[in-house]
């Protein structure tokens, strides 16, 4: 009896003590004075170190973002503060840095890491402190909604990125017997594992499919083994810019007027700088973005181009870096201002709005999540570019695209 | 093929056997193998870019500052990571403090001039095919390296020191030789050589900071085939390797043609540990 009078109390307690909770919770209006601390965003930019191009980009456009933002009187009325952790192309820095925003910051969300190698390192840890994330790295494994529920991507995967090549060389370009080629790196070696059974399923002849050991000065001896083999294009998955120059300096000492379709580092400044002649740039096609693309009659999409006057009038320089960097540096802070001004800054609040979201209208592309999926871009936002069309940090779309 | 094969494979062998000498130059004064010959070839490139493109100064300018920076280097290294550790060479504290000095000398690169490749100026406006300058100058200066070094060592009082010097170190001194100062000379040809190497090959091999461990590896190979401290054996070996090596680029293609020419070495090595053109000595005991 003592005992069952004992169980019954403590359950009292604990339900007195949750409805005392609600009470308080729902019950009581909330304070007059209005919260005027600013919202502070953690940001895990790589603003040097040997990846960091693709940060200072970004850069560019995520500080834009937040200037007009607090210029426009900032989420009702209180500021962002970006707290910025550079991670110097570091995992280990990027892993001290998620320790310091996420334990003594406190941020309501952190914005990055922008580079794959330190994300690999940061997103489970930020996973475990539940501080919503989102950031635009390609490797497939860092959004996985189970293991990571608050990481969000608004950028494409490595899959959309192969599959719009492959969509490209099959569908546009109409061309069946492919070569695929990768350095020695896990970038590399995963890309043409990934790669290679997508063009077969799409109905592709992969008749050369190898890793190459980058350091090796002369690539003929390839070369030739993917001209005898039959191939009409070449598809090489590499960062390393002078690897991918080899290929295209061989190609043009071949002779051999093949296309080359593949990662946007095909058309970096690095690349550029080692080719033999300019022309070795020809009947090249790296991965791209419609929306911040030319069309045929030169023109960008009407978002991007206003965006591009407003880079002008900030007299921020494109002409070092590329117009998907800034745009994709420019949505974050946006989309993170409109999601706390709609729906509050506590983690929940935030990936439930996320989890939401539906084609919201970035200038880098539209994103749409959803409870399942947390890959943002679509799949027709990632198209192929002539890289030699550079102009304005911006390509044209590659030929057969419609207008 | 065969073109590509001998044309490629002479002139990547001519890179290999100069820094095969490097090591020599460096191992026949002080017994030690010196990691940084790698590191000599990799900045022959990389400063040969930064002043012949970056500062725009005329070639034979920048190819003399190439080479006269390799001076102090060598002197330092023989200072800092070879003269602290000659007493207990039995220990092989060299191969740490060398390759230590190599490796932060490689990070400061990476650091300053960036981990991309980036292009090195073509010197001499000649071919395509194989009289591209970038197939026979590393061949020239191979040649001039080994010509140069053989009028050094045998026709010359300040070579026969040097020979003295790798000959018996002991007896040398004994002589009144300077084994100190013909130590730090030897280090200051060496990286003389090595940035040759470097500046001669960096059209093939661009300017680059990783270049520093593929010239290590594929530089002690002639070494090792020709036998430690003969100029002569790493001449033969580096180009032996060269052209091994685009054989097997042709042959095998991809990472296989890596592969097989460590198979080859290991093999020549089990059936040779003094090198193909080495002497095996005798051990009293």
């Amino acid at each position: 009896m003592s005992t069952s009078l004992r169980t019954i109390t403590r359950r009292q307690v604990l339900a007195g003590s949750a409805v005392s909770a609600a009470a308080l919770a729902s019950g009581f209006p909330a304070p007059a004075i209005a919260n005027s601390d600013p919202i502070k965003i953690g940001y895990l930019p790589a603003l040097t170190g040997p990846s960091s191009s693709t940060g200072v980009g970004i850069n560019r456009g995520t500080e834009l973002a937040v200037e007009e933002i607090n210029a426009a009187g900032g989420i009702d009325g209180r500021r962002i503060e970006l707290i910025v952790r550079d991670t110097q192309s570091d995992p280990t820095k990027a892993v001290n840095a998620v320790a310091e925003l996420t334990q003594r910051q406190k941020v309501a969300i952190i914005f990055g890491p922008l580079n794959s190698g330190e994300a690999l390192a940061a997103t489970p840890l930020i996973a475990r402190d539940k501080v919503p994330m989102i950031h635009p790295c390609w490797v497939d494994q860092l959004i996985d909604v189970k293991k990571y529920p608050m990481a969000f991507r608004n950028a494409p995967t490595n899959q959309q990125i192969g599959g719009a090549a492959n969509q490209y060389v099959i569908d546009v370009l109409k061309l069946k017997k492919v070569a695929v080629v990768s350095d020695t790196t896990g970038y590399g070696t995963a890309s043409v594992d990934a790669y290679v059974p997508m063009l077969t399923a799409k109905g592709a002849e992969v008749v050369f499919s190898g890793h190459i050991d980058a350091a090796n000065p002369d690539l003929k001896p390839d070369m030739l083994r993917m001209r005898s083999a039959g191939a009409d294009v070449i598809m090489p998955w590499s960062v390393n810019a002078g690897f991918l120059a080899r290929i295209l300096n061989t190609r043009g000492a071949m002779g051999w007027e093949v296309p080359v379709v593949g990662q946007t580092t095909l058309g970096s400044g690095q690349t550029k700088a080692l080719l033999e002649k300019p022309e070795h740039w020809n009947k090249v096609y790296s991965n791209n973005f419609r929306n911040v693309c030319f069309s045929k009659d030169g023109k960008l999409p009407a978002r991007a181009q206003e965006f591009v006057e407003r880079l002008r009038k900030a007299k921020l320089d494109m002409g070092d870096t590329l117009l998907w960097w800034i745009a994709l540096g420019y949505d974050a802070p946006r989309l993170m201002a409109e999601t706390i001004k709609a729906a509050g800054s506590s983690p929940e609040q935030i990936t439930g709005y996320w989890n939401k979201l539906k084609a919201w209208p970035g200038v880098y592309g539209d994103i749409t999540f959803t409870p399942e999926l947390h890959n943002g871009f679509q799949d027709d936002q990632v198209i192929m570019c002539e890289v030699n069309s550079l102009r304005d940090g911006a390509f044209n779309l590659a030929p057969g695209y419609g207008a | 093929m065969i073109e590509s094969i001998v044309s490629y494979g002479l002139a990547v062998g001519a890179v290999y056997a100069m820094i095969g000498i490097t090591y020599n130059v460096m191992f026949s004064a002080s017994r030690v193998f010196s990691f940084t010959s790698g590191m000599l070839g990799m900045l022959g490139g990389v400063l040969g870019a930064l002043f012949i493109t970056k500062f725009g100064l005329p070639v034979v300018v920048g190819l003399v500052l190439v080479l006269a920076c390799g001076v102090p280097i060598g002197v330092i290294t023989e200072i800092v990571t070879v003269r602290p550790v000659l007493k207990s060479l039995e220990q092989h504290l060299y191969v740490l403090s060398t390759l230590a000095f190599a490796l932060m000398v490689q990070q400061l690169v990476a650091i300053e001039w960036g981990t991309d490749a980036q292009p090195f100026p073509r010197l001499i406006p000649i071919g395509p095919g194989w009289l591209d300058q970038q197939f026979w100058l590393p061949m020239l200066a191979c040649a001039a390296t080994i010509v140069g070094l053989e009028f050094l060592y045998r026709r010359t009082l300040v070579g026969r020191a040097f020979v003295a010097i790798a000959e018996d170190n002991y007896a040398a001194r004994a002589l009144g030789l300077p084994e100190q100062g013909l130590r730090v000379a030897s280090f200051a040809l060496a990286g003389i050589i090595g940035m040759l190497a470097g500046f001669t090959g960096a059209e093939m091999l661009l300017a680059f900071f990783g270049n520093q461990s593929i010239l290590n590896f594929y530089g002690f190979i002639p070494v090792a085939l020709g036998g430690m401290g003969s100029n002569r054996g790493a001449v033969f070996g580096g180009l032996a390797l060269g052209l091994f090596q685009q054989a097997a680029n042709f042959l095998l293609g991809g990472i296989f043609a890596a592969v097989a020419v460590f198979v080859v070495f290991i093999a020549i090595l089990l059936v040779r540990p003094e090198g193909l053109a080495g002497v095996s000595t005798t051990r009293r005991v």
